[in-house]
């Protein structure tokens, strides 16, 4: 019974250094964190491997600001869990990321944010500096509440460059090559379109330009305000006629709802001549570069979403990630530390320093920058079209409120895939809620 | 007691070492290629490149500071598991009061209280106790959610010590505080190692509290740095998983050490 | 004696009556008083308690997290008990616990008695069985994610069986991979509660059995199950707890879908809390969730006696 006595021993032993340790924790952690009255601004971010650039901002402005800045960042995945959490609270930060849109509504809804009217006043740089069309996400009810402060992310119509040469099959031009090429390609035995079904917002993609091409931008802009009708308007049932004859011609394959693009999966398709066609946020560029270079330099090709003649969507429309925004708190103590804060987002250091990491910043001096991009040719490409771009949507899911976010998902998913038909769908997107 | 071999068990526990081996391996495999193999020639593909950027990667995203902030949470948890577990489960098995078997039912219920559900009354608690962005404030609500599958599996193990011993020492007149530490603690050795490992693999793994309760870089754990791996369009998946097998070692490395006194543990009331 | 037969006897409470009358004696003194569960129950109720009874607050009231919140009378749980999608999540759940139940409990109960052998070579594989229960979530369903890829993952290789490996776009296929790996990830820790228990039963048992000729299977069924069902139930309780709260799995491996064929009612709370911020909805769904695994737990620990049970050992040494 020699083991007997060890174990009080042992017992009193854990329980005297977790009292000393979590003391001495207590000390080092405490006083951190949070918005309050700490005579700081408190920036909050979504964490990735972008804030290399928002930790050298925040350095910069440290520098020549009496009222210094803390960056602080949240894990991706839940950021907007967290936000919703603290945003009304004294941990508010002072400034903070987002996505523009219904990821801000609720909170203007509830008077949280400043608007940035007088800023831009005070300083016209803050609205004359961005392109427009990315600008306009972040204006509700006629007014300003963001600042673009990464980069845009446009939808583009991806391809493997061999595959399409292969099939003799020309990148498509119209909607109808498009449909004449999933043809060809599908009797080569290759997977005409990579989908990655799995994570639901890539398939959401084929909606929204879809809809963009045949019912122009206005269908959806009523829609999101409220206007249950447009789901049901001749335009949209003609869009998922035209998105229902792509899923039954066998574009996407059978098995695209297991497939998912963020793990690497669909990406890998393409990039091995399993499939011909992604239809992907510009980010694209940046992942084939890291998971396959050789394809990524030689045998990536990129387009603008075929048209589709007849429609009323002008077809150099885009849809995507227009930015991300910084928005202000009401609250915040110090608004002209805010205010030059703001200002850096069209610095020259910043519009470089995203380049660098890859990102197209949208303000009017990036064009100077273009060539010190990793890859000139591809960023010019993209800006062009943003900055020609008469509409950028941006992605449904973001421009309805966090509230609709899952059942779009669904309810694309489930077009996809049967178990919803077109009454279905728009009766699913009627139910949405709008506010 | 000299037994033959079981063939059927035996190749069933083949069976399962290749199922638990095969992902083991292909994280394992992941981690040491590169990003291109890894996409290029999918994962169950031997690698043809080998590369330790995912390990250094790691270390260089803040992985240091973030472990021993882990670290600080799960001695913390598993000391306040220790401390306040093992009375409570000897109170529900040998407590004659009413008001004790309430208490078990109270911990019945508890078990099924989901963390997601109480986060935002839990946010409020925490920052008006002025523990927002303190590790302090991550221990505690951990802590308290490990005690009702602790003070379950704890007060099994202990039901499973024979009545005659404490009888035995009631006849020797006996405190309840003297068969507590002399009886109930050495014969539930099994309970406490299980309690120990379920409450520090729940602080190790804890994401939700340590999400939402802290802030700052220089109170993130470990979980919370996975995510550094993670952007809104798509997964590093080798980073990820490299991450994940260095937030691994540690355990394991406590685990090998530990595992012959777990073991012995286990034995319970047989090894005596 | 006569003082003791005045006192009440210990019905209710844990305590089963003493059988003898000499023992009721001895029986009686040395017993702890429920003093000694105060600091865990003040703790507890602290941080888990409290919380609760705000959620339950909040279930009949109407709140985005932004404003402050307004009671909505029985709003939440008229909407939340008419929503198709929240009873086709409540039989989800129930299907996938009870699938886990009845895959987990026979396979660790195996394992775990395996393991239990002295062997050294079972030493080493039990370390390995181990490794899945140190990983996170989001690392096991990444992990597994990539192997049942369509393309590049295990269906691939087996075509015969897979078919086309479009295991996430059916409702069955969906759901026999979550109770799959919720099975991977969570054997390793019953396994070890049954090893445990394994190793605690007196070797005289087999030793007695033998002797009466009784073989392997038989000394499986007759000594070893009986000897294990303090453990059964309580690996049985944490199954049934455990899943009918999951919820990363499904996060990351099937985020509900095919539409909602996988929305399990954790995760659909989940979704109306955090996603939808509607958080009175999340509030109800939580509360049909902890009062339905406490109903759970309560039928098993009554049904098994177990709050009643003092020792499986009793008789025998």
């Amino acid at each position: 019974m020699k083991t007997r006595a060890r174990w009080p021993r042992l017992l009193a032993c854990g329980a005297a250094l977790a009292l000393t340790v979590s003391l001495s924790a207590c000390g080092s952690g405490s006083g951190g964190g949070g918005g309050g009255d700490d005579g700081k601004i408190h920036i909050l971010v979504y964490g990735d491997a972008s804030n290399k650039v928002e930790k050298q901002i925040v350095a910069t402005f440290n520098k020549t600001s009496k009222v210094k800045a803390v960056l602080d960042t949240i894990p991706g995945a839940d950021y907007q869990q967290k936000l919703q959490t603290i945003i009304n609270t004294p941990q508010a930060p002072d400034v903070f990321f987002n996505w523009g849109g219904g990821s801000i509504k609720p909170f203007v809804k509830a008077d949280l944010l400043m608007p940035l009217d007088d800023f831009i006043k005070d300083d016209p740089g803050l609205k004359d500096n961005f392109l427009p069309s990315v600008l306009s996400s972040a204006v509700l009810d006629g007014k300003s509440y963001g600042v673009p402060m990464r980069g845009t992310q446009p939808v583009l119509l991806f391809h493997n460059k061999k595959v399409l040469a292969d099939a003799g099959v020309r990148p498509p031009k119209t909607w109808d090559e498009l449909l004449a090429a999933v043809k060809t390609l599908k009797s080569k035995g290759v997977t005409p379109i990579a989908l990655g079904g799995g994570d639901q917002w890539p398939t959401l993609m084929w909606f929204e330009y879809v809809y963009d091409r045949v019912a122009g931008p206005e269908l959806f802009r009523k829609a999101v305000n409220g206007d249950k009708d447009a789901w049901a308007s001749a335009d949209s049932k003609k869009a998922l006629g035209m998105i229902r004859d792509l899923v039954e011609a066998g574009a996407f394959g059978t098995n695209y709802d297991s497939v998912k693009y963020t793990n690497g999966a669909s990406p890998a398709l393409v990039a091995r001549g399993k499939a011909a066609f992604e239809l992907m946020g510009s980010w694209y560029y940046a992942q084939q570069q890291q998971d396959a270079k050789d394809f990524a330099e030689k045998g990536l090709g990129y387009t603008a979403f075929p048209t589709v003649p007849g429609g009323k969507g002008d077809p150099s429309d885009i849809v995507g990630n227009t930015n991300n925004f910084y928005s202000v708190l009401k609250k915040t103590k110090h608004p002209e530390a805010v205010e030059k804060f703001l200002k850096l987002m069209y610095s020259d250091e910043f519009v470089k320093a995203q380049l660098a990491i890859g990102n197209l910043p949208t303000t009017t001096n990036t064009p100077k920058f273009l060539d010190t991009s990793a890859s000139p040719a591809y960023a010019r490409f993209q800006y062009d079209l943003v900055k020609k771009a008469p509409s950028f949507q941006l992605s449904w899911d973001q421009a309805y409120p966090p509230s609709a976010n899952a059942p779009i998902r669904q309810a694309v998913q489930q077009f996809f895939n049967g178990q919803l038909d077109t009454d279905g769908f728009i009766k699913a997107m009627q139910a949405l809620p709008t506010e | 007691m000299r037994r033959r071999p079981h063939y059927l068990a035996g190749a069933g526990s083949l069976v399962w070492l290749f199922l638990v081996g095969l992902p083991l391996y292909v994280m394992l495999a992941a981690t040491l290629r590169t990003h291109a193999d890894y996409a290029g020639n999918g994962p169950l593909a031997f690698p043809k490149s080998f590369t330790l950027d995912h390990y250094t990667g790691a270390f260089d995203s803040g992985f240091g500071r973030y472990f021993l902030n882990t670290i600080v949470v799960t001695v913390c948890v598993v000391g306040l598991v220790l401390l306040l577990v093992p009375p409570l489960a000897y109170a529900i098995v040998r407590s004659t009061s009413r008001i004790t078997s309430q208490i078990f039912r109270l911990f019945l219920l508890g078990l099924a209280i989901p963390a997601q559900a109480v986060i935002v009354p839990m946010f409020y608690l925490i920052s008006k106790a002025g523990l927002y962005d303190n590790l302090l404030g991550v221990i505690l609500p951990t802590a308290a959610f490990c005690l009702p599958m602790s003070a379950l599996i704890l007060s099994g193990s202990m039901r499973d010590i024979s009545r005659e011993l404490f009888e035995a020492m009631a006849m020797d007149g006996a405190t309840p505080r003297r068969m507590f530490f002399q009886l109930v603690l050495p014969l539930s050795r099994g309970g406490l190692a299980t309690i120990v490992v379920f409450s520090a693999l729940q602080a190790w793994n804890g994401f939700l509290f340590p999400l939402v309760l802290t802030q700052s870089d220089s109170t993130k754990v470990i979980t919370l740095g996975l995510y550094n791996f993670q952007t809104s369009h798509s997964i590093d998946v080798p980073g990820l998983l490299g991450a994940v097998v260095l937030s691994m070692v540690p355990v394991l490395l406590v685990y090998l050490f530990a595992r012959r006194a777990l073991v012995r543990g286990l034995m319970g009331v047989g090894g005596k | 004696m006569t003082t003791q037969m005045t006192s009440p006897p210990a019905v209710a409470g844990p305590v089963r009556k003493a059988r003898r009358a000499e023992s009721s004696y001895v029986a009686r003194v040395g017993r702890p008083g429920f003093a000694w569960a105060l600091p865990a129950t003040l703790f507890f109720a602290v941080f888990a308690i409290v919380p609760l009874i705000m959620v339950a607050v909040l279930s009949f009231m109407s709140w985005n997290g932004l404003g402050s919140p307004e009671f909505a009378g029985l709003d939440n749980w008229r909407r939340v008990l008419d929503d198709p999608v929240m009873i086709k999540s409540i039989w989800l759940t129930l299907l996938l616990t009870a699938l886990g139940v009845a895959v987990q409990t026979p396979l660790s109960i195996v394992l775990g008695v395996w393991a239990a052998g002295p062997q050294r070579n079972r030493a080493v594989l039990s370390a390995i069985y181990f490794i899945p229960l140190l990983l996170s979530s989001t690392a096991v369903s990444v992990l597994w994610r990539a192997l049942l890829d369509p393309n590049f993952g295990i269906p691939a290789q087996v075509t015969w069986l897979f078919g086309d490996g479009n295991l996430f776009g059916e409702q069955s296929t969906a759901i026999g991979v979550l109770a799959f790996v919720s099975t991977w990830q969570f054997t390793p820790f019953h396994t070890l509660i049954y090893q445990g228990a394994a190793r605690a039963i007196p070797p005289v048992l087999y030793q007695a059995a033998e002797i009466d000729g009784a073989g392997r299977y038989r000394q499986f069924f007759h000594i070893t199950l009986p000897q294990l069902r303090t453990s059964v139930i309580t690996s049985m309780i944490i199954m049934i707890v455990g899943g009918l709260t999951t919820f990363e799995t499904v996060l990351i491996l099937t985020q509900g879908g095919p539409g909602t064929d996988t929305t399990i009612s954790a995760y659909y709370m989940y979704q109306k809390a955090f996603k939808g911020f509607d958080f009175g909805a999340g509030a109800a769904i939580a509360l049909v969730l902890v009062i339905a695994a406490t109903v759970v737990s309560l039928i098993v620990v009554r049904v098994s006696g177990y709050d009643k049970m003092r020792s499986t050992m009793e008789g025998v040494s």
